[in-house]
């Protein structure tokens, strides 16, 4: 009997809302941020082998799919950090009235995106 | 463990379809979670045309007109139908909310109606909240005090009365526990968001000598620091109240005092 009750459905109908989005996001920015350190840091060793096994890296990065995975980690970076601020505010105990903290997402949100044009800039010498 | 999808038993299937038989111009379509201990098998979602011209303007009016005029096998926990006792917790439009305090004009479209989310069904829209309330249990929620006298009152400033407010009104409907996905991904150790405004509730009444040691139990890596600031809690509970708050409040405790 106790086996056969089943489960509601719980993530499946949940409404999506700013602050679980950018909670999730933030999560998951930060295993892609792990990763992506990881590989920066073989690249950055790979230096040490010698100047062709360095090219090997740097052949990808220049690639479409080495500009998507630059990208996609500066955006990731920024979201991370912009996310990981609002997070120590909120440890501080505050920012936690709906209105605060569904602004303060959408400022992490649109933020990310204006941080990641503005590293690229950079990285361009725009700037 | 973060498990996603439901259990084989516990997929939702289409149900069967009421057809209006009022002949009403507005009707609207109302989905509904349904589970029968007694038939077993798997959960499906009936479908409901209701005439909304001669209904008020609730959720749960919705409801009592399902069971009162189209389908009365339908089950559902109601009790005092003003926002007070917390019975008709459920999952409308995608948010968890009181039945009876959710107007359906602020659904749009059909209207879809759970159970609470990731509980064990006992019957169509009612959950199984027993590990809920022994969470509630487990925190003590009564006052322990060191006064030995029994006959005088102990008194309380209105500065630490008014740290109460915000706590107190809690009518425990588990809107927020469930709403939360820590607590469904760890209801069995994180007490979630209901029990632990409750915590706190205790823990800053001045009245109340046993602060440290409540403290103490709720400082656990599973118990407490679960909450990662979701804030669906926040958002689904119905009294307004911000049980996110006040776990961070135990949290900056924790983190100020010397235990």
């Amino acid at each position: 009997m106790e086996d056969k009750k089943p489960l509601s459905p719980h993530i499946q109908i949940y409404r999506w809302h700013i602050s679980s989005l950018v909670s999730i996001t933030h999560r998951i920015t930060g295993i892609i941020n792990i990763i992506l350190i990881t590989i920066i840091c073989i690249w950055a060793s790979l230096l040490l082998l010698g100047e062709s096994n360095y090219e090997v890296m740097k052949y990808f990065l220049s690639s479409l799919l080495g500009k998507f995975f630059i990208l996609g980690l500066t955006w990731s970076f920024s979201f991370q950090i912009l996310s990981e601020v609002r997070h120590l505010i909120m440890d501080l105990g505050y920012g936690f009235e709906l209105r605060t903290s569904k602004i303060t997402g959408l400022i992490v949100i649109i933020g990310s995106i204006v941080l990641t044009i503005f590293f690229y800039l950079i990285g361009k010498n725009f700037i | 463990m973060v498990q996603l999808n439901l259990p084989k038993n516990s997929t939702v299937i289409k149900g069967k379809y009421f057809k209006d038989k009022t002949g009403s111009k507005n009707l609207k379509k109302v989905n509904v979670y349904r589970w029968d201990p007694s038939s077993g098998g798997n959960p499906r979602i009936d479908t409901y045309e209701v005439d909304m011209d001669n209904c008020p303007s609730k959720v749960l009016d919705v409801l009592n007109k399902i069971k009162n005029e189209i389908d009365p096998t339908l089950a559902y926990r109601r009790s005092c139908a003003h926002g007070v006792c917390g019975s008709c917790a459920m999952n409308m439009g995608g948010k968890n909310g009181l039945a009876c305090t959710t107007p359906h004009s602020e659904i749009d479209g059909d209207i879809d109606i759970y159970p609470l989310p990731h509980l064990k069904v006992k019957k169509d829209l009612i959950g199984d909240l027993d590990g809920l309330y022994k969470q509630y249990k487990s925190i003590e929620p009564w006052l322990k005090s060191n006064s030995k006298s029994e006959t005088k009152e102990i008194i309380q400033s209105k500065e630490d009365r008014e740290k109460l407010d915000g706590a107190y009104e809690c009518i425990m409907c588990a809107c927020c526990s469930t709403s939360c996905p820590s607590y469904w991904w760890n209801g069995d150790k994180y007490l979630g968001p209901a029990v632990l405004l409750q915590a706190y509730r205790w823990i800053i009444d001045s009245r109340d000598s046993e602060r440290e040691a409540r403290l103490k139990k709720v400082a656990d890596e599973l118990k407490l620091y679960r909450c990662h600031t979701i804030l669906n809690c926040t958002s689904a509970c119905p009294k307004g109240l911000n049980p996110a708050k006040a776990i961070a409040e135990i949290k900056k405790m924790l983190a100020t005092s010397n235990l």
